[in-house]
């Protein structure tokens, strides 16, 4: 079966001629108008990859972002005007993996989708059991234990877990951590790794402010340890 | 009015100073003028009653004692009281006896001796030997001629009233000072509410939009604040109306460029399913939707600026290899880095992504006009980085070499600008305002090694070495 994008978008040209890119690329797609047009599209089938514009007329793609959270851990890509609003911060606090900047290209946006999808499917089969004090990794299942509860993550969340998990106590810069988890190198955004840092804390945690596990080194980057 | 040349013109604080300490002096000057006359004047009627007083009840004496013929008339004015330091006269028959003979005749001024000769009493203040002394001559009413005179000193008299003059004098210059001084305190009562507007005006004009004069509750000052408040608020108004046409002029600009730029991906996706002239064309499209799609980004990040809101995402960035990565993505990668090795561990506090645009700029910029760069050079030069771009291109003339980062002012002439086609002169307007904003400059200089060509030069702040300390659990790394 075909991998399956939503994209949301409030202009139809732009729809459109993205459609049209994405389908080049092989890939099914599935067009909304509206926030609510979309939510009830991924309620009816969900996507593999959501790709949801920022401004939209009603409810907005944060809260489509949000909703659809609460539900699933798809992929999500925001898409939005400018780089350097709170957009970007905002956009990733509400649940999305990744985003992009209006004028985007299209092989950008492929690229993106890839590592997204590459992200989603991966599990590194064999990998041990990991334990940080009460926290508690298994990554051939997917699954992440606080206190032998199990918690809920996202793909990414997940995939930047597992990579701290990697080597325990190592610091890595924030380059090293765009390049693994997204694919992205030096030329990646590093607010992607500080929020998803944020993210992540909110849940393995058991006060986020005062992390005790996923720690900062300050002018390093992030290290986990028990 | 005008005001001779060599005289600085005075700020109003010092005018007022000065006022006030004019009207202090005069004022002062004329009370202690007015309480010395007054007290002078006073002091010498009651020295002089006194005196007179006394030497006309000891002429009354005298006169009792004298007859046709006295023996020693001078026993007549020993007998009498006098006061302390006074000198007695006796005229008689024609003769002067002083009591003491050192104060005779001679010590009397002429114009008194007429005065009493002629049968007045007469008192006259008068200087002699040095001294002031005061004489009174009563004509004795005896049948034979005779006048008895006495002589005070007014030494101390004057003494007291020079002393006087002098604790007059000072506290005339200690009230113009108080004076000055209170003028001077004054001015800045009254002008410290403008120095509060012309404190607001700085902040203003260094793009604190919000800021604000705090209201007066004085009615002479607050149709100042409130009118300065009021053109804050239409300047801000102002500005953020443009910043929010800059950013609708963006989001309305970016979205045919999204449909334009996906579009011709699936045009690219399908080149080989056309004729050959519509491939040519292709071509053209792709290479002109990448420049405007660069022009525009150019546009809004230079209106961002004048807008004022501008916000520099800032890290601690490794420079070196920021250094690296940013020449190995511009438009040549193979440019020769010399990067010093000291510089492997520091970091500055920079915008990655402006940072490496600013270098990208430069490097590009070598690409355009220089001929292509030469080498990039990265040193440390005290508590700054310094990234330096040279080429072997013409260099900049000496004249050019501020007004070359202005807008779209290119180092070219018109002919050579045709001819270079692309790129639209903001390149390196971005590059100072970045380079500004991050709290460092940028300029052009020749090459030192004094080949031709230009060396551009950007000097970073803040320098500090990469810190290996663990554990801080700061929100970002």
């Amino acid at each position: 079966m075909a991998t399956r994008i939503l994209t949301v978008e409030d202009d139809e040209r732009i729809r459109t001629a993205v459609k049209l890119a994405l389908e080049d690329e092989g890939w099914a797609v599935e067009e909304a108008e509206t926030g609510e047009e979309a939510l009830n599209a991924f309620t009816r089938q969900a996507a593999d990859v959501v790709l949801i514009d920022i401004m939209l007329p009603g409810v907005d793609g944060f809260e489509v972002c949000r909703a659809i959270r609460k539900s699933s851990d798809v992929p999500i890509v925001m898409v939005t005007a400018r780089a350097d609003t709170h957009d970007v911060v905002a956009g990733l606090e509400a649940g999305a993996d990744d985003y992009l900047t209006k004028p985007f290209a299209p092989k950008e946006l492929s690229a993106r989708i890839r590592a997204l999808l590459r992200r989603a499917r991966s599990s590194d089969p064999a990998s041990p059991h990991l334990r940080f004090g009460d926290l508690e990794i298994i990554p051939d299942e997917g699954v992440v234990r606080r206190a032998g509860q199990e918690i809920h993550l996202t793909k990414t969340e997940f995939k930047l877990l597992v990579e701290l998990a990697s080597s325990p106590g190592r610091v890595f810069s924030r380059e090293v951590l765009l390049e693994r988890v997204w694919g992205y190198g030096y030329f990646g955004d590093g607010r992607l790794v500080d929020v998803h840092v944020r993210r992540l804390r909110t849940k393995v945690e058991n006060d986020p402010a005062n992390p005790q596990h996923v720690v900062t080194v300050r002018g390093l980057g992030y290290k986990l340890q028990a | 009015m005008r005001r001779p040349r060599f005289l600085p013109r005075l700020g109003l604080r010092a005018r007022i100073t000065i006022a006030f300490a004019v009207g202090a002096f005069f004022l002062s000057a004329l009370l202690a003028a007015g309480t010395w006359g007054f007290t002078r004047q006073n002091q010498l009627e009651q020295r002089s009653d006194a005196a007179t007083g006394l030497t006309v009840a000891n002429a009354a004496q005298i006169a009792q004692g004298i007859t046709s013929d006295v023996p020693k008339p001078k026993d007549l004015v020993a007998g009498v009281p006098r006061p302390t330091g006074a000198h007695t006269i006796l005229f008689y028959k024609g003769e002067w006896y002083p009591l003491d003979p050192s104060f005779g005749e001679d010590a009397l001024p002429g114009k008194l001796k007429d005065v009493v000769e002629r049968g007045d009493d007469a008192r006259m203040r008068y200087s002699y030997r040095g001294h002031v002394y005061l004489a009174v001559g009563v004509k004795l009413d005896t049948s034979v001629e005779a006048a008895y005179f006495e002589i005070v000193s007014l030494d101390e008299l004057e003494q007291t009233l020079e002393t006087l003059a002098y604790s007059l004098i000072a506290s005339a210059l200690v009230t113009t000072l108080c004076g000055a001084g209170l003028g001077w305190w004054a001015a800045r009562r009254v002008l410290r509410p403008l120095s509060g507007v012309s404190s607001a005006a700085k902040d203003l004009a260094d793009g604190q939009l919000s800021t604000r004069v705090e209201a007066s509750a004085d009615p002479d000052l607050a149709p100042l604040a409130t009118s300065f408040n009021e053109m804050a608020s239409s300047l801000e108004q102002r500005i953020e109306r443009d910043a929010r046409f800059a950013s609708n002029v963006s989001h309305e600009l970016r979205s045919p460029l999204t449909t334009l730029s996906a579009s011709i991906t699936v045009l690219e996706n399908h080149r080989e399913d056309m004729p050959e002239r519509a491939r040519a064309a292709l071509d053209l499209m792709v290479a002109d939707v990448n420049r405007f799609r660069q022009l525009i980004e150019d546009l809004l990040e230079i209106s961002r600026f004048d807008a004022g809101v501008m916000h520099l995402d800032l890290n601690d960035v490794r420079i070196a290899e920021l250094v690296m990565q940013a020449v190995s993505v511009s438009s040549d990668a193979d440019i020769p880095l010399d990067i010093d090795h000291k510089l492997a561990g520091v970091v500055v506090e920079a915008d990655k992504r402006r940072l490496m645009r600013v270098i990208a700029n430069l490097v590009d910029n070598a690409a355009k006009y220089g001929g292509g760069a030469t080498r990039v050079e990265l040193r440390q030069v005290d508590d700054q980085v310094q990234v330096a771009v040279e080429d072997d291109g013409p260099g900049i003339p000496e004249e050019d070499r501020d007004r070359i980062f202005d807008r779209f002012s290119r180092g070219l002439t018109a002919a050579d600008r045709r001819t270079a086609g692309e790129g639209v002169g903001l390149g390196l307007s971005l590059v100072r305002e970045h380079v500004r904003l991050h709290g460092g400059q940028v300029w052009v200089e020749d090459r030192p090694d004094g080949e031709e060509g230009a060396r551009f030069v950007v000097l970073l702040p803040a320098v500090k070495p990469s810190d290996e300390g663990d554990g801080t659990n700061g929100d970002t790394p």
